[in-house]
């Protein structure tokens, strides 16, 4: 039997005294496309960092392909992109094709240099995101949705079991958010890629994810799109506060679609 | 022109000064290039200061005890200025979101020592001027010989660790998450940041050794695209700087380091001009199409 891609149980963490994430407990089939939902300050980040060990737990236990996440001797398993990639230096002298190889870096450790094979693979990952024309354009001289394919790229290049996204449309507009919805998408669907979406932005994912985790520092919902459809109301009055305003959801054949 | 050369080369000292100038001219942007994208470079202008404190405990240890003076201060500069780069790797951690704040705590904590015990061992006089502003022409050859072992061991580093360097460069969470030992890497580039500074101290002095570091990378990151390129860039502008402003200082009897560091910010100039010119020029090409 496969293990999950991850699996937390019972976990929470406090920065000093302000509890930030109580008793989560969720499991992320292998294969499966996760979109985590929560307003600003609800854990989010932070449950993502603890994913990534970046963070410890007070309590509880994660793992991830079935190994504890302190013990997890292959990183490149797990690719990441970040909130901040958007934020990144615009001056900094890189090429597309430098920042992607560095994806490699860490899986090659410090006596190997690149091969002529390392590079065909940080050709591939531009290719799957859609960059070659710009592989040798300087970082800075991109668009912000630019930028963020070649931060995906670079976390695809070590060939990931799973992709991390935080909060990966920020700043970026709108037609590329929905360019990088279906790069997603693509990507979920030919590599059996196991994903996680954390966005606070819920409209646009309804219609790519296959399970939702909403979150406010205690897991409020954990389920189905299907499932949030018949509670849609009360979850989000839960998460965001009443008022939220009007959300409808209409669910056809295999459809999800927003009305 | 090329006879003056020819002539003033004949002289050792002036071969030993040519070579550590060309060797500093190479270490510093190599490593200065690090330094700058990870807005560190005041790290550079720190260490000197500390670099400036060893040198002058080296010259008040020699006046107080008469057997020390057969290590040079240079010795106790480079001693100080490694322990500095320690102390700024510590201190990036205690202030992890100001970590730039260890740096003016160095810088005048440095400058304080250096001040006071000039003055104990016998105030400002020519060898302290010397240290202050380099004085490439007295470099020795056991001094020589330092600056050699310094600059391969830092090329051959940043070789080595070059992928390693670059990740922990542009996106150090990153570099973390995918396993590279960062710990480990950031400890020894600060001390060869140590190393290199105390190093170029011979050259061009303490005031303006941070200028070698970063001039020539701030006139790089005009021009490169990729990574490699700057470096490279980086590098040639400095020996440049180097030659020019070392021949210079023979043939028109200036301070060498003083020369050196003018030509670094004549480069400099002449690049953001030209880049200016360029601008204008291609803004009027498209208004005539």
């Amino acid at each position: 039997m496969s293990q999950p891609a991850i699996r937390l149980e019972d976990v929470s963490f406090a920065y000093e005294k302000e509890k930030v994430l109580e008793d989560i407990s969720l499991t992320v089939d292998r294969g499966e496309f996760l979109g985590i939902i929560g307003p600003n300050g609800s854990g989010k980040s932070t449950l993502v960092k603890l994913i990534l060990h970046l963070l410890k737990p007070q309590k509880g236990k994660i793992e991830v392909f079935g190994e504890s996440i302190e013990f997890l001797k292959d990183r490149s398993v797990i690719g990441y992109v970040s909130q901040k990639a958007n934020t990144f230096q615009r001056g900094f002298p890189a090429t597309v094709r430098e920042v992607v190889a560095s994806g490699l870096y860490g899986k090659l450790g410090l006596f190997r240099w690149m091969r002529k094979q390392d590079w065909e693979k940080v050709d591939q990952a531009i290719e799957q995101v859609g960059l070659t024309s710009l592989a040798h354009r300087n970082m800075g001289k991109l668009s912000g949705g630019q930028q963020q394919r070649a931060f995906i790229a670079r976390a695809l290049v070590s060939d990931p079991q799973l992709l991390i996204l935080d909060e990966p449309t920020v700043g970026v507009d709108a037609k590329s958010q929905e360019q990088l919805y279906e790069l997603l998408t693509h990507l979920h669907q030919q590599k059996q890629l196991t994903l996680l979406l954390v966005t606070h932005d819920i409209y646009s994912i309804l219609s790519v994810v296959d399970r939702m985790a909403c979150l406010n520092k205690r897991l409020l919902f954990y389920g189905t799109i299907d499932e949030f459809a018949k509670h849609d109301q009360e979850i989000l009055s839960q998460l965001f506060g009443e008022g939220h305003g009007t959300l409808s959801i209409t669910l056809s054949k295999g459809q999800k679609q927003l009305v | 022109m090329l006879r003056e050369i020819a002539e003033m080369l004949q002289f050792e000292f002036m071969q030993r000064a040519l070579i550590a100038g060309v060797i500093v001219g190479f270490i510093c942007p190599l490593i200065g290039i690090f330094l700058v994208v990870r807005r560190l470079s005041l790290i550079a202008e720190a260490l000197s200061h500390v670099s400036l404190s060893g040198v002058a405990t080296g010259l008040f240890l020699q006046k107080e005890w008469g057997w020390l003076v057969g290590i040079h201060p240079v010795y106790v500069g480079m001693l100080f200025s490694v322990i500095g780069s320690l102390f700024v790797e510590k201190m990036r951690k205690l202030y992890h979101s100001y970590q730039e704040l260890a740096l003016p705590i160095l810088l005048s904590g440095g400058m304080g020592i250096g001040v006071v015990l000039i003055s104990a061992a016998g105030g400002f006089n020519a060898d302290v001027a010397g240290y202050l502003f380099g004085s490439i022409v007295a470099v020795k050859e056991e001094q020589l010989t330092t600056v050699a072992m310094i600059g391969i061991m830092v090329s051959l580093f940043v070789f080595v660790f070059y992928k390693q360097l670059f990740s922990l460069s542009f996106d150090e969470e990153n570099a973390i998450l995918t396993g590279i030992p960062h710990r480990v890497v950031n400890l020894v580039f600060i001390v060869m940041v140590g190393l290199v500074i105390s190093s170029a101290i011979q050259v061009v002095g303490i005031l303006l050794v941070s200028s070698l570091i970063t001039l020539p990378v701030a006139v790089s990151l005009q021009i490169a695209n990729s990574f490699r390129q700057a470096i490279i860039y980086a590098i040639i502008f400095a020996e440049i700087a180097v030659l020019i402003g070392f021949f210079a200082a023979y043939s028109l009897n200036l301070a060498s380091g003083g020369a050196i560091v003018l030509v670094s910010v004549l480069i400099w100039l002449m690049v953001v001009m030209f880049k200016r010119i360029r601008l204008i020029f291609n803004r009027k090409g498209f208004r005539r199409e």
